[in-house]
């Protein structure tokens, strides 16, 4: 009879506490939203994971050379080359015959060039972006203020940066930014995605800092510098587009420009073989932003997706005994009118082997530094993949001041670059031949870098057989054949979408 | 182990409490009697009380008799479990007494369990059924819930698998959910299931399917555990007012078994048998040896286009070879794999004691080895229990221990599906004996792989309760459940290309469930009842289990240890089914009633979970009910032959939390690394739901009791409308959100119906005969109420699977919620000129570029564009039956009894793709499958047949055509039968006669079960099809099962 009074007792008392704390199980088997971003650490890692999930979408082909470099035509497959048949898309891309890039079946299948039309993963980092912001804003416990509004610039500079790579690749996309979006909307006008970035991205341009203490977010993290060559890139873009209103973004990247070399911490690196190496490794001076690699963090990168990978042989590539000429070569037409015969410019030497031969013996020397690899591995250099440079900003500002006719002010910036390339300073008049030379200027410098393509298109000189050797006829410029197809999945569960005009046969 | 340690402590006491027992008699006259019961044979063990309060004097000995003492104006009372009590006045010097007692049959006098407290069925304001434990004997069965199936109004029970230890499915009015699992053949429902609670412990009935089919472990249903020997009653709870006060597990209804408890002065000893013997249904019929050939080359000869394909039989030897042994073979493959099998089951029940103190004890032995070959389930039991209640009945307590194991083999298959079987008995009959190289590895997969499966369950419950005053009690339970679950399979090399393979999964759950209570009654005035009980549960429930595998152990001796070869260890580990849950409840009911007259019930429940998320911790459930029992109104009480009447109305309702914290909050990843640093990352599998809204049933019922003529009619009428909102609905989203899908709320389901129960009893209670005649049955109809915005009213759930059945499921809102989506076949072209022919381009209608002709399936071009596409599909019937229910018939003569028991299903839709199948055997004559006689079937068979089903044998068009394709309404067909679920005579030896022999008593009883299925629908069986209708010819047939039993009591 004790007992059980005793019992009933107890377990009144035990009703009566609070059922809160009984109530609430931490999951130990995984990870759930309720107990994630309690930390600094916590937001280090989302942010991590955000970059990583967007540097997937730059490694999983050879993107950066397909997307930026070789559709206008000048890039050939050396004959011999291993893999030769597959080496060839090079030409398809450089006829803008994208249906065949991407078909399966080809001899270039294991490109999978495919995945480049789908837009997916970058709205999963998107998504990320969108989330954190609003987590950050609820508040995250030990968190200053200052790291709040740092972090939440940083989330906003990748939401922008990928909405600026996809209108870069897609033209007009699904704009959104709230977090956990999960209504299907239909695509907006390219433009307009641009200007509400813009407008998104402005006001934290100062919540990062120029420069990180710590020498190792140097570049690979966003800074200031990012946002300002973002902001510059996407005014450029849509200077090209919205033309009406060219003068005002030309304006705005004048400023941001300005305040870029005169404020900035960034320089540029003498064209030497350490200087050279720093920049290409990444983490320097002269890098605005990039996805940092290297091999001491075991960073996989496909084999595929460097730029230099193509335009590399031995011993700058391994292993030798397939890597004796390089896959592929720029075509000396076009080698010859970037670094004219005569015309003292460092770079054609230092950053070329071979740049007239029509070959596999076209070495593009640029991207052959940092080696590593020796014997029979099977590597590429490590470098950085450059997405933002120093040179690249500066020369947009000389650009932008032309079109404004500023052109003193943009020769002072353009023979920043000519100086240290220690190339003859551009000495010639103002108005269109100023702009042309910029813009040769550009190619020159930006080699590689995945910007020459983009470049044509905003400028219309895609148009022009002097600037492409395959140009666009304006119909097809205007039915926007610059774009990559987009991925018929896009349609799932969203009929609002309607894939691109021009490429219509993709099904 | 404390609890059992504090059981037995406390048992221990409670032992030598007893003992210190005397009743005491008062000594003024003796009376003597005699007790019978409803068979008129001697009933002992009825105690036998007196005074005021009650206090016990004796029982009855074996004979029946009794010796008393008592005042000369006493009042006797007379007490036994299942019986009607009995009070007789000793006065006017009546000294032998001769009493008879009544079982409870009388529906009023019935208890009933509401919120775990014994109610009085007459107060009860909710729609339920009660059933005693004598209904599910006689019948030998491994899941109790079978035996349900035809009688209780609005419980659809389909026995859809013959799978030895799994379940069918059972629903409680209607249609509870839409989500579905599988695709193809394979597609189920969700299980929504009843909540079981077994002596007042809750049990979730489902676990074994939460996982859909794919789940790993063994899927021994936790129902298969319970013997049915040792059942005393079941209740099925149905209407939200009822169901509302178990909270959100009992939003499919609740189901309320109560094991038997001692109750005999001197220990009893009870033993049934059963010996049965299981039969599989008829099998397909084949054409063996030359008959196949015979066949085979007449359709290439038939149907031919060129003389390559009459060359091809000469690269063909099995066709060409006919004198070759080697492919001379006539082999019915099926008969390699069914069988019929003898099964046993022995139960043995021990009592003893009285309403002081009491105890049983049942141990059992349950075998059902299966017709299919290396198939079977084998159940071990030990439940005990005791109970300590002095007479004045303040205090009590029970304690309980129940172990059981269940032990299982599935073969190669996963136990309701048995692939390989289904495609093996497929072999053509030509093919050589099964070696290596032939029929050989799926053939020897399926006879020789080492499949074993095991749950071991031990639970420990120990109740207490206490009254402090008049009226007020106490109580508390605590019970603990562990269950072990294993799963060992091995496969030889023969079945598994030459390597033999190991796996071995190992998992265990347990629960530990604490229930409080306080409930108070009262009376004022003479006329006012009332009645509060308040409780509170709580329950942690842990899961956690691992699976090992590996690949080439070195030979088919070697099942073990493991870890030779970490290369072939295909993976293994901890699987992620780990669960922690926390659940709180709380609960108050309030009754109040006017001379029991007007009733009043209300009762509000709060159910708190931990996986709910932390903002949301509580669903709530409120129920009302009200009921008049219109007998007891002074205008009505002179009727005589009005028994007693009532009309109840009651509205409640439940909720169920479909929000997990992965749902609402999402789910995280250590994926990703970037400049050093290791990411952590959303998983893009769904999309965080911070929104997501718990599922909510609302119900509201009406319902008629009465029963006439001293119980010769009794009838229960309820209706009812239940809508279940904020449905879970898996949203496939736009790659443009970047994930895959959402949990969103949005669709909502009404279901509406009626149900009746009516029972006869149309001879003289006085007669020898003794017949109760009874019938029940539902009607449900359900309705889609809404979807997610999102889908405009309509959502089709494509189904193109790999082995092209292509049956889709639609959901459109206002319309029966799982309808097909098929195309519309309306019959075969007689002749090429009944083929529609496009007047713009002139071609015929054709498909995948062949066109129609004479013998294929008519089949409606919708969209009269000429040609068949998937824009063609229309929806078409339901999947879920408008109608189900039973009867029973019940004669005893003497000691004779004859017991018969049926059910039925009404308009549903089921595919025949048993039927499809089968046809679609002729499709290749060059393959190496069976051919089967297809001269019942009403096939075309040259120009001008009007036929049904479409000419199979043009193997040339076949693949373009697909005459005979699953996606037609051709195999859509009623449902539509009436079952003999079983019948059962017994006989009881005459108590005088077994004496002699030292027995107790002695019944011996032969039953059937499944014994015969009327229906039109052509396939094997109507109810062995899926929960979406779908006729599984994989599946594992429902046998029939003849059985002789004895029950002897010592």
């Amino acid at each position: 009879m004790r007992t059980v009074k005793w019992i009933i007792i107890l377990t009144l008392a035990v009703t009566a506490s609070s059922c809160k704390e009984f109530l609430t199980v931490q999951p130990v088997d995984r990870l759930t939203g309720n107990n994630f971003y309690l930390s600094k650490g916590d937001v280090e890692a989302n942010v991590a994971n955000m970059y990583s999930m967007f540097f997937e979408k730059i490694n999983e082909s050879w993107v950066i050379g397909a997307i930026g470099e070789t559709r206008s035509g000048e890039v050939f497959a050396s004959p011999g080359a291993n893999s030769y048949s597959a080496r060839r898309v090079v030409e398809f891309l450089g006829n803008n015959d994208m249906l065949s890039v991407i078909s399966s079946g080809t001899p270039w299948d294991w490109y999978n060039y495919i995945n480049v039309t789908d837009w997916k993963r970058y709205y999963q980092v998107i998504q990320t972006a969108n989330i954190l912001i609003s987590k950050l804003e609820e508040g995250i416990p030990g968190l200053s203020e200052t790291d709040k509004s740092r972090y939440i610039a940083e989330a906003t500079f990748m939401r922008c940066f990928t909405y600026f790579w996809m209108v870069r690749l897609y033209g007009d996309v699904v704009y959104y930014t709230d977090p956990y979006h999960a209504e299907e909307l239909a695509r907006e006008p390219m433009v307009s995605v641009l200007n509400k970035c813009l407008e998104d991205l402005r006001p934290h341009k100062d919540a990062l800092p120029w420069q990180f203490p710590d020498p190792a977010l140097k570049g690979a993290r966003a800074s200031r510098g990012s946002i300002i060559a973002l902001l510059m890139h996407m005014n450029m873009w849509n200077a090209g587009f919205d033309r009406n209103r060219r003068e005002q973004y030309y304006a705005e990247v004048a400023a941001l420009g300005t305040e870029l070399i005169q404020q900035g911490p960034y320089r540029l690196y003498p064209l030497t073989e350490d200087g050279w190496a720093t920049v290409m490794k990444g983490r320097s001076d002269e890098s605005l932003f990039e996805f940092y690699r290297s091999i001491n963090y075991q960073d996989a990168n496909a084999a595929l997706s460097p730029f230099g990978d193509h335009f590399l042989r031995w011993p700058y590539k391994f292993p030798r005994f397939n890597n004796q000429i390089s896959h592929c070569y720029f075509i000396d037409t076009y080698m010859a009118k970037l670094y004219p015969a005569g015309l003292a410019d460092k770079r054609a030497d230092f950053w070329f082997d071979d740049m007239l031969s029509n070959s596999g013996q076209f070495t593009a020397v640029k991207f052959g530094f940092n080696v590593y690899a020796s014997g029979n591995e099977d590597r590429n250099p490590d470098n950085t993949f450059m997405i933002f440079r120093y040179a690249d900003a500066i020369l947009l500002h000389a650009e932008a001041l032309a079109e404004l006719s500023r052109d003193t002010e943009a020769i002072a910036s353009l023979n920043l670059i000519r100086n240290r390339a220690e190339a003859t300073p551009y000495t010639g008049t103002g108005g269109q031949e100023l702009r042309d030379f910029i813009f040769w200027e550009r190619c020159r410098e930006l080699f590689g870098e995945g910007h020459r393509y983009f470049d044509l298109v905003r400028t219309q000189r895609i148009m022009n057989p002097t600037f492409a050797r395959n140009p666009l006829n304006s119909d097809q410029y205007n039915r926007r054949a610059w774009t990559w197809p987009l991925n018929p999945s896009a349609r799932i569960n969203n009929p609002k979408v309607v894939l691109n005009e021009y490429w219509l046969n993709f099904r | 182990m404390n609890n059992m340690k504090a059981l037995f402590t406390l048992l221990t006491a409670v032992v030598l409490l007893s003992q210190g027992h005397v009743a005491r008699a008062q000594t003024n006259i003796t009376v003597t009697g005699h007790v019978i019961d409803e068979n008129r044979q001697p009933f002992g063990g009825v105690t036998v009380l007196t005074g005021r309060p009650l206090r016990a004097l004796t029982s009855t000995d074996d004979n029946g008799n009794f010796r008393v003492s008592v005042p000369a104006n006493a009042v006797l009372v007379f007490r036994i479990v299942g019986y009607n009590e009995r009070s007789q006045n000793v006065g006017s010097g009546r000294t032998v007494l001769n009493i008879q007692l009544a079982p409870l049959d009388n529906q009023l006098e019935e208890v009933v369990i509401r919120g775990y407290q014994k109610r009085s069925k007459e107060l009860s304001t909710g729609s339920s059924f009660g059933l005693s434990g004598d209904d599910v004997q006689d019948v030998p069965t491994a899941n109790i819930e079978q035996l349900l199936q035809g009688r209780v109004p609005g419980m659809n029970t389909q026995i859809t698998t013959g799978a030895p230890g799994f379940r069918g499915s059972t629903q409680i009015r209607g249609l509870s959910t839409v989500s579905m699992t599988g695709s193809g053949n394979q597609s189920f429902l969700q299980p929504t299931s009843p909540l079981y609670v077994i002596d007042g412990i809750p049990m979730d009935a489902d676990r074994a399917t939460e996982y859909g089919f794919q789940q790993q472990g063994p899927g021994i249903s936790p129902l298969s555990l319970i013997p049915q020997e040792d059942i005393a009653s079941i209740e099925i709870l149905k209407d939200a007012q009822a169901t509302s006060l178990y909270g959100s597990m009992a939003a499919y209804g609740v189901i309320i078994i109560t094991t038997k408890r001692g109750n005999s002065p001197i220990p009893r000893v009870r033993y049934t048998h059963n010996s049965f013997i299981r039969t599989p249904p008829k099998l397909r019929e084949t054409l063996g040896g030359n008959l196949e050939r015979q066949l085979k080359l007449q359709q290439i000869y038939g149907n031919a286009m060129s003389v390559n394909d009459i060359w091809d039989i000469s690269s063909t030897p099995f066709l060409s070879d006919s004198l070759n042994a080697y492919w001379n073979n006539s082999t019915n493959w099926q008969d390699y794999y069914y069988r019929t099998q003898y099964n046993q089951s022995h139960n043995l029940h021990i009592d003893g004691g009285d309403q002081l103190f009491n105890y049983k004890a049942n141990l059992g032995y349950f075998s059902d080895q299966g017709i299919i070959r290396n198939t079977g389930f084998t159940r071990y039991n030990a439940n005990l229990r005791m109970e300590y209640q002095p007479e004045d009945r303040r205090f009590q307590i029970i304690g309980a221990v129940t172990g059981q194991l269940g032990q299982q083999s599935v073969g190669d298959g996963i136990g309701m599906l048995q692939t390989g079987v289904a495609s093996n008995g497929l072999s053509s009959t030509l093919l050589p004996p099964p070696s290596f190289y032939q029929a050989g590895g799926s053939h020897s997969s399926v006879l020789a792989t080492d499949n074993d499966n095991a749950t071991r369950l031990i639970r420990a419950n120990l109740e207490g309760s206490y009254e402090f005053i008049q009226g007020l009690r106490a109580s508390t339970s605590v019970s603990y459940e562990y269950e072990s679950k294993t799963e060992d399979t091995f496969t030889p090399a023969v079945a598994n290309n030459q390597f033999a393979e190991v796996y071995s999964y190992n998992g265990r759950t347990t629960q530990l469930y604490n229930r409080n209570s306080l409930n108070y009654s009262a009376t004022f005035n003479d006329n006012h009842n009332l009645f509060i009980n308040f409780f509170n549960e709580f329950r942690i429930a842990g899961r956690q289990s691992a699976v090992t595998r590996n690949e080439r152990s070195p030979n088919d001796q070697l099942q073990g240890p493991l870890g030779y070869d970490g290369y072939f260890s295909r993976g293994g580990g901890l699987l992620d089914d780990y669960t922690d849950e926390r659940a709180a409840s709380f609960a108050l009911a309030a009754s109040y009633d006017f001379n029991k007259r007007y009733v009043v019930d209300l009762s509000y429940r709060l159910d708190g979970s931990s996986a709910n998320g932390f903002e949301n911790l509580y669903a709530r459930n409120p129920a009302i009910g009200l009921r008049w029992n219109f007998d007891k109104e002074p205008f009505l009480e002179g009727l005589e032959w009005l028994d007693y009447g009532a009309i109840r109305l009651s509205w409640g309702v439940n909720i169920i939390p479909t929000g997990t914290l992965e749902r609402i909050y999402g789910r995280f990843d250590i994926t990703g690394n970037y400049n050093g640093q290791q990411g952590i990352g959303l998983d893009f599998d769904q999309i965080p739901n911070p929104g997501l809204q718990p599922k909510t049933n609302t119900q509201y019922n009406a319902g008629l009791d009465f029963s006439l003529f001293n119980s010769r009619v009794e009838v229960i009428y309820d209706t009812y409308f239940k809508k279940v909102e904020n449905e879970l609905f898996e949203q496939f989203l736009p790659n443009t959100t970047g994930f895959n899908k959402i949990f969103s709320n949005g669709a909502g389901i009404a279901n509406y119906g009626h149900e009746l129960f009516v029972m006869f009893r149309p001879l003289n209670l006085d007669s020898d005969f003794n017949l109760t005649f009874s019938v029940n049955g539902a009607y449900n109809k359900d309705v889609l109420l809404s979807l997610p915005d999102h889908y405009s009213g309509q959502f089709i759930r494509w189904d193109f699977d790999v082995n092209q059945y292509n049956q889709h499921v639609i959901l459109r809102v206002g319309g029966a919620t799982l309808a097909n989506y098929l195309y519309v076949n309306e019959g075969v072209f007689a002749t090429d000129a009944d083929v529609p022919v496009d007047p713009v381009t002139g071609l015929r209608y054709q498909t995948n570029g062949q066109a129609f002709q004479a013998g294929d399936p008519m089949i409606q071009d919708a969209n009269n564009d000429y040609y068949l596409t998937t824009e063609d599909y229309q929806r078409t019937g339901n999947s879920q039956p408008l109608f189900t229910g039973g009867a029973s018939i019940m004669l005893n003569y003497k000691n004779f009894g004859f017991n018969l028991n049926g059910s039925f299903t009404g308009k549903r839709t089921i595919l025949n793709n048993a039927l499809a199948q089968r046809l679609g055997l002729m499709g290749n004559p060059f393959g190496n499958r069976v051919v089967v006689p297809l001269n019942d079937v009403d096939m075309w068979r040259q120009p001008g047949d009007q036929a049904t089903y479409p000419y199979v044998y043009d193997y040339k068009r076949y693949g373009a055509i697909r005459p005979v394709r699953f996606d037609q309404t051709l195999w859509a067909e009623d449902g539509t039968y009436f079952k003999i679920n079983s019948i059962v005579l017994s006989y009881m030896f005459e108590r005088d006669l077994v004496r002699q022999w030292g027995l107790d008593n002695l019944r011996v009883y032969i039953s059937g079960e499944n014994l015969h299925t009327f229906s039109r629908f052509t396939g094997p069986n109507p109810e062995n099809v899926t929960t979406m209708g779908r006729d599984v010819s994989e599946g594992y047939p429902v046998p029939r099962t003849y059985n002789v039993g004895l029950n002897i009591g010592f």
